[in-house]
């Protein structure tokens, strides 16, 4: 539609230009006449899209709503037009510019950001989990070989629990620990107070696990061996840690303690594992695409999973700092860190699932 | 589905571009996003010093907002919690409200930061669709893993010999850092996995138009044919530069060297020097776009007009 018209214009313009142009061509500007009858709907459609990149497509009224596209596609073909009849550096760099913004807010996000974050942790987060459940299932197999094995060496020989548990993470128990000392410092420690417990909170974020955690996902850019190792090393301290105590006839003590932040925690290591695992297999196995193209189409999955793994690790921090020592019942410790990790597994595994997207 | 398509490597300059390069030095890399509609549209890659001064743009602002919502935590828990326990909760504040900050702004100014938009930039979908909440979400937590976690280790180190962790952390930061430089459309760790490129769109002023109606001085299209598309550009770049006694004195030597090209021979009074140009500006652009509507588009004063078939 618009473009006939602008040719009907121009034959117009053309002919008044043959009426006037006797001895004068120069007074008759194409370009001129073409801005003429557009520049009011330009300035408007800029006001418009000024508004949309300031507060939101919501703050339009309907009208103005109405208005944008048809304002977008006036603006468009103007700019087709232009670049071949107009020589005006000024009003071409400007109808660039417009186009490209009235573009990206004509086809830009129609969500508010508080709608849009409701969307991503209902529907987006969950769905990309499910998507990887065989990386997932790669990394657990990982971190339960890592434990076994931790496990196995340890209980025969406790010199391996310094080997396998850096020194600042032992936190002074190792093999010369006795029972008692490790009931009464460490399983059954008195809660040391909001203040405290905050900064453990804060601290696990910062901590040892988590930086472990992140760069199993970030080393899934080479090609996964790292991660695997990485996960795999992680579970030999944790089987040491576990065999430590078993020595001394505190297993289930033990496990109470571990499993109140630990399903969370230990899920978040998974599921940052498992994103590495997912990094890792697009390059690898790149289908028909270029390696880099097709780590650019399935990027997001493995960053969702990230976003999921670092949140996991939040909460994991809330239980460690506020839960763990506040419950001194081994199974009332149980049925918490069970109740957690089975509601994790329910959010993942059912959250938004069949919903249309 | 629209692409970002590349330019040609090694396509002739535009008119455009060559204007650009000659006053501004350097050339913009740039692609090409076909909208639904069919027009394509040009976009700018963001260079690495626009977005340096975006992102210390945005980091004073969090820095401060941090220190606003810390030192009220701090009085209220007072001394007591120590140093280390101080530590944490302001790293961990650092971590929250930096991250909040990012997504909320890039969700609400549709790809924009405060940061970003005082400098004209922008965060866009790099297949031209919507920027979806989890795409800006993963190039936001991404920052954290390229570059705050390794720092903060670097910076948590202690003073004797190097270990292990802070070798990888510092190689990883390295690694992290060379990215934007090693693939065409400058994009960080972030954008790579996120899908997103940031772009440069400075908002742009239509200003009035150059054109005179009323002629004083008249040309002949002999005259007229001796410069092309992209000295007209350039005149009117000039032309359009705020009057001051330097702008006076270029333009000045420009009329001179206008006269001397095209056999100007009555003499042209300091005065007038304005007036001729602008009305030397307004004929030869008549001329060239006339010139192009025919087929017969002249990009500057060496080549020849161009015929198109």
């Amino acid at each position: 539609m618009t473009q006939t018209a602008d040719a009907i214009g121009e034959r117009l313009i053309a002919k008044l230009e043959v009426a006037l142009g006797a001895g004068r061509p120069t007074l008759v500007l194409k370009s001129r006449e073409f801005r003429n009858g557009r520049e009011e709907g330009w300035r408007e459609l800029d006001e418009l899209v000024r508004r949309v990149e300031r507060r939101g497509v919501r703050s339009l009224s309907l009208d103005e709503l109405q208005r944008l596209p048809i304002l977008y596609r006036a603006a468009l073909s103007s700019l087709a037009v232009a670049r071949t009849i107009a020589l005006d550096r000024n009003l071409l760099l400007y109808l660039e510019n417009l186009a490209l913004r009235a573009y990206l807010a004509v086809y830009g996000p129609r969500l508010s950001p508080g709608a849009g974050l409701r969307a991503f942790f209902i529907y987006d987060l969950p769905a990309a989990v499910r998507a990887a459940r065989w990386h997932i299932l790669v990394a657990t197999l990982a971190l339960l070989v890592g434990v076994a094995v931790g496990f196995i060496l340890t209980v025969q020989d406790e010199a391996w629990f310094s080997s396998f548990m850096p020194a600042a993470l032992a936190g002074g128990r190792g093999p010369s620990s006795t029972a008692a000392s490790l009931r009464d410092k460490e399983l059954f420690a008195p809660w040391p107070g909001a203040t405290e417990a905050f900064g453990v909170f804060a601290n696990v974020l910062f901590s040892h696990n988590t930086l472990v955690g992140l760069m199993c996902f970030g080393l899934g850019l080479a090609a996964g061996i790292p991660t695997l190792m990485l996960t795999v090393y992680q579970g030999l301290g944790l089987g040491a840690f576990v065999a430590l105590h078993y020595n001394r006839d505190l297993t289930v003590e033990c496990l109470g303690w571990l499993s109140i932040h630990g399903t969370t925690e230990l899920g978040a290591l998974i599921l940052l594992s498992a994103g590495g695992l997912v990094i890792a297999d697009k390059i690898l196995f790149p289908g028909r695409y270029s390696r880099v193209e097709n780590l650019a189409l399935h990027g997001r999955q493995a960053a969702l999973m990230g976003v999921g793994g670092i949140l996991m690790l939040f909460v994991a921090g809330i239980l460690e700092g506020g839960f763990r020592q506040l419950v001194q019942s081994t199974s009332l410790r149980f049925a918490i860190g069970l109740g957690i990790g089975a509601l994790w597994l329910i959010y993942f595994s059912r959250c938004g699932k069949g919903a249309r997207r | 589905m629209t692409t970002a398509q590349d330019f040609p490597e090694g396509a002739p300059l535009t008119v455009h571009e060559r204007t650009a390069q000659f006053f501004e030095g350097g050339r913009r890399r740039k692609r090409e996003l076909l909208t639904p509609e069919g027009v394509p549209v040009t976009i700018e890659i963001a260079d690495y010093g626009e977005r340096l001064v975006a992102f210390t743009i945005d980091f004073v602002i969090w820095t401060l907002l941090t220190f606003a919502i810390y030192i009220p935590i701090l009085a209220l828990i007072g001394k007591t919690g120590g140093n280390l326990i101080a530590i944490s909760i302001a790293l961990f504040l650092g971590f929250l409200v930096r991250n909040l900050y990012f997504i909320y702004f890039e969700l609400a100014w549709q790809g924009a930061t405060p940061g970003k938009r005082s400098v004209g930039l922008r965060v866009i979908d790099r297949n031209g669709g919507p920027l979806i909440p989890s795409a800006v979400i993963a190039r936001n937590l991404t920052r954290e893993v390229e570059m705050f976690i390794p720092l903060g280790l670097l910076m948590q180190g202690g003073h004797g010999a190097v270990d292990w962790k802070e070798l990888v952390a510092a190689a990883w930061l390295l690694f992290c850092l060379t990215i934007p430089a090693i693939n065409r459309d400058r994009m960080r760790g972030g954008d790579l996995i996120a899908g997103t490129m940031v772009i440069s769109l400075p908002k742009r002023v239509l200003s009035g138009d150059l054109v005179e109606r009323a002629l004083r001085f008249t040309f002949t299209p002999a005259q007229l044919q001796a410069y092309g598309a992209f000295e007209l550009q350039v005149l009117e770049e000039l032309l359009r530069r705020p009057h001051n006694p330097e702008t006076t004195r270029v333009l000045e030597e420009v009329c001179d060297k206008i006269c001397r090209k095209i056999g100007w021979s009555n003499p042209l009074p300091r005065s007038d020097v304005i007036v001729f140009l602008r009305d030397f500006y307004t004929a030869e652009r008549a001329f060239l776009e006339r010139e192009q509507l025919y087929g017969k588009s002249r990009p500057d004063k060496y080549t020849g007009p161009a015929t198109t078939a």
